[in-house]
């Protein structure tokens, strides 16, 4: 028995040291010495409580990598080299995750969740390390650093939403009543931040808002208070799990199909008709800064070969759409950066590769139309949302279709707001 | 403490000493001269490894006292974490005040918060007690959520880290500042543990009632436990926030407050060396796991489709800590003084 204990140890033991060599092991590949390439680093939460939205990201950014390297020979010639890292939504991963990007050489790095850049964000900053951030809250880029928004904020959905409300869906007398749901942290306050700054502007009341959790399994509670002040459309920031149950709760209340509802982009994909069910979640609007799965836009063609091919899973999901746009916008970067200063400026992986990255690939971005995966990026001096455009979409039997063209988000400088970030 | 064979004890400082021999003074001094040399063999991304585990062992060794000697089981630690780096972000970016004073009061009104969190503990205890703990957690970050004073759901900015004139700007500067309070703590912990309070905390966690009969006084040093233990996280909370350089309520997640528990357990409770072990072995497990298995995995496997071995590292990570606490349930340490001990012995078996 002793023995028997003994070995289990030692075999600990030795499935730890084996461990620990896997630098050394993954080191000997050798044979790619020659090779010129360049860095990138990805970090995305395919583990942990954000894997819903995580992994298929994190499957996407890969795959339009192995796409880009294979098919297109990397950028101008250079094979892309990805250092890609599972944060896990862990905050303290997260921050060694970029130090380890930065340590590597990497040109800059991306991540997905708002959560996890404002997580890793001032390390970067301090570095001037340059990021892009796929799902985008106003604190990371307001005042502008070096992080950078692939698409608009949490706050430009609510913008968009509510302007297309107004013009197109509210028909009563005087101003629309709204009530918001939003969940515990950027993604709904984000949200809220944006109605603050333009609600007076839009003509709409604002209701006092309600607060939910990532496992929140019930909000009758909360819908029964807003349900007493008889909204006209109750706006949801949250994700697509808890923005699900709000739903299917407000049509157990009774709440809806009688209000309109509409969420945020990090709600509106096909995970929350999956969870929340086609005929609860029919006719619930939201926006969505990404084509729909299917669109006939250029680069929609190699995003279903691949993903079919590797990833069949997440075939539909808007998510891995997002993250593919997001590599192929980081592929321009360093297409722009090297016609602007060469390989050997970047090669080197250093703070002046970095501001190299950051100042002519970048800020040099003008109108890249990411093969119509979403909306075109460029650069405006003092805004570093990359993208300001978002579509509306509505669920129509089961599927997720838009229901207007680009709509552009203004510019909202919020750190001239007193409340903004109290 | 057992001894080297042929050692012996004829004073009572030499008795009361932690360091007793020239080997333990070699074997000491070597190692302190390997930790501070750590950047010349460091990367900066393995220093910025050793900086979250040297923070993680102070606030570890705080929860060691609360739990491992005092046995008050807290469940909120990552919350008084919170309360300390949020302490020390208003104390040094919105007062404007020296770095120092920041760290002291974010130690200070951790402490004080962690008092008030403990009053419970002394109408409850066990799994009655931890409940009231997790509240804590949920409290706290509520409260930080919701004060303006704290940049709410947008966070705040922490400044630098700065003494006199010298700015703790680089990875390598940072280490010495973090390593050199990791140091300090763990030299206080050790000392605590062989005072008449650690004694009385023992009492307490061993059975409270006879501590009671003998003269202990259960309010005092309950509150005091989880003071001493939440003044700890508070500076381990600081330090993170001056080292990561912005704040937001979400890096300080029930999930990290299991996860500190954890630690201790596997490194070994109610031990010094103990949540120096557990600490080390868990975040370098991360690390490992996340930095080098999977994309190891991903290099060798490419037939594979692209993030494959994601599911590993929660895997593994789980197998290693159930089967650390099936086999070795005393902690890391235990197994340590057992080779020690053998080692001594060796060749012979008594």
């Amino acid at each position: 028995m002793k023995d028997r204990k003994l070995s289990i140890i030692i075999g600990l033991f030795c499935l730890a040291l084996v461990l620990m060599a896997l630098p050394a092991l993954s080191a000997c590949g050798g044979g790619e010495a020659d090779v010129k390439t360049l860095k990138i680093g990805i970090s995305t939460p395919s583990t942990g409580p954000a894997a819903e939205k995580g992994a298929p990201l994190g499957h996407a950014n890969l795959d339009c990598w192995k796409y880009i390297n294979e098919e297109r020979g990397g950028v101008n010639g250079y094979p892309i080299e990805v250092v890609w890292l599972d944060n896990g939504y862990d905050a303290a991963k997260v921050v060694t995750n970029v130090k380890k990007f930065m340590n590597d050489g990497c040109l800059m790095y991306a991540t997905s969740s708002s959560a996890m850049m404002t997580a890793s964000m001032e390390i970067a900053n301090r570095a001037e390390f340059p990021g892009l951030v796929c799902f985008n809250a106003p604190n990371l880029h307001r005042p502008p650093k070096h992080i950078y928004g692939q698409l608009p904020d949490y706050g430009d959905d609510w913008t968009a939403f509510a302007k297309y409300y107004v013009e197109n869906i509210w028909k009563g007398p005087g101003k629309p009543k709204m009530a918001m749901h939003l969940l515990n942290n950027t993604t709904g306050y984000g949200a809220l931040d944006a109605a603050k700054a333009y609600a007076g502007e839009l003509g709409i009341e604002l209701l006092p808002s309600e607060e939910h959790t990532t496992t929140t399994i019930s909000e009758v509670e909360s819908l029964t208070r807003i349900k007493a002040q008889n909204p006209d459309v109750l706006y949801i920031a949250s994700t697509p799990k808890p923005a699900a149950v709000i739903i299917k709760n407000a049509v157990e209340l009774g709440m809806y199909p009688d209000i309109t509802i509409g969420c945020g982009h990090a709600a509106m994909t096909k995970a929350l008709v999956d969870i929340g069910g086609a005929d609860i979640t029919e006719g619930v609007y939201g926006v969505f800064p990404s084509a729909s799965w299917g669109d006939d836009v250029p680069g929609m063609a190699k995003v279903a070969e691949y993903c079919r091919e590797l990833h069949p899973k997440d075939e539909g999901n808007g998510d891995y759409v997002t993250a593919w746009a997001q590599s192929l916008i980081m592929a321009e970067i360093l297409r722009v950066a090297l016609d602007n200063v060469g390989y050997d400026v970047l090669s080197q992986g250093d703070v002046e590769s970095w501001r190299a990255i950051e100042t002519q690939g970048i800020q040099k971005l003008k109108g890249y139309d990411v093969e119509g995966l979403q909306g075109p990026v460029s650069y405006t001096s003092g805004d570093n949302r990359l993208s300001n455009l978002l579509k509306v979409f509505q669920v129509q039997n089961g599927t997720i279709v838009s229901v207007t063209e680009w709509i552009e988000a203004p510019l909202v400088r919020y750190e001239e707001f007193e409340w903004f970030g109290k | 403490m057992s001894l080297p064979c042929g050692v012996r004890n004829y004073t009572y400082a030499r008795d009361m000493a932690i360091l007793r021999t020239k080997t333990h003074w070699a074997l000491f001094i070597g190692f302190i001269v390997l930790l501070f040399a750590a950047p010349l063999y460091l990367g900066n991304f393995w220093l910025g490894v050793a900086n979250l585990i040297g923070i993680t062992l102070i606030a570890a060794l705080g929860l060691n006292i609360l739990i491992g000697y005092c046995g008050q089981l807290s469940i909120g630690h990552a919350g008084f974490i919170a309360v300390g780096a949020y302490t020390t972000a208003i104390l040094t970016n919105r007062l404007e005040l020296p770095f120092l004073v920041g760290l002291i009061g974010a130690g200070l009104v951790a402490g004080i918060i962690g008092i008030i969190f403990g009053l419970p503990s002394i109408r409850v205890k066990g799994f009655y007690l931890a409940i009231t703990t997790i509240a804590a957690q949920f409290i706290i970050i509520w409260i930080i959520n919701h004060w303006s004073v704290t940049g709410g759901f947008t966070g705040i900015e922490v400044p630098y880290a700065s003494i006199g004139g010298l700015v703790f700007k680089s990875e390598m500067s940072q280490f010495y500042l973090i390593i050199t309070i990791a140091v300090i703590g763990t030299f206080i912990a050790k000392n605590l543990a062989r005072t008449k309070i650690a004694r009385a905390f023992i009492a307490i966690r061993d059975n409270d009632l006879a501590a009671e009969v003998m003269g202990v006084n259960l309010l005092y040093y309950k509150l005091l436990a989880f003071f001493i233990g939440c003044f700890y996280a508070g500076i381990a909370g600081a330090l993170l926030g001056h080292w990561i350089g912005f704040l937001n309520a979400e890096q300080f997640s029930l999930t990290e407050s299991i996860l500190y528990v954890g630690m201790i357990i596997i490194g070994g409770l109610g031990t010094t060396l103990g949540p120096i072990l557990g600490v080390v072995f868990i975040r370098l497990l991360q690390q490992v796991l996340t930095v080098e298995l999977v994309p190891f995995l991903e290099k060798s496997f490419t037939a594979m489709p692209a993030g494959f071995a994601t599911g590993v590292t929660p895997m593994l990570f789980g197998l290693v800590i159930v089967l650390f606490l099936v086999l070795e349930p005393r902690g890391i340490a235990h197994r340590w003084a057992l080779f020690k001990a053998a080692y001594r012995l060796w060749p012979f078996s008594y």
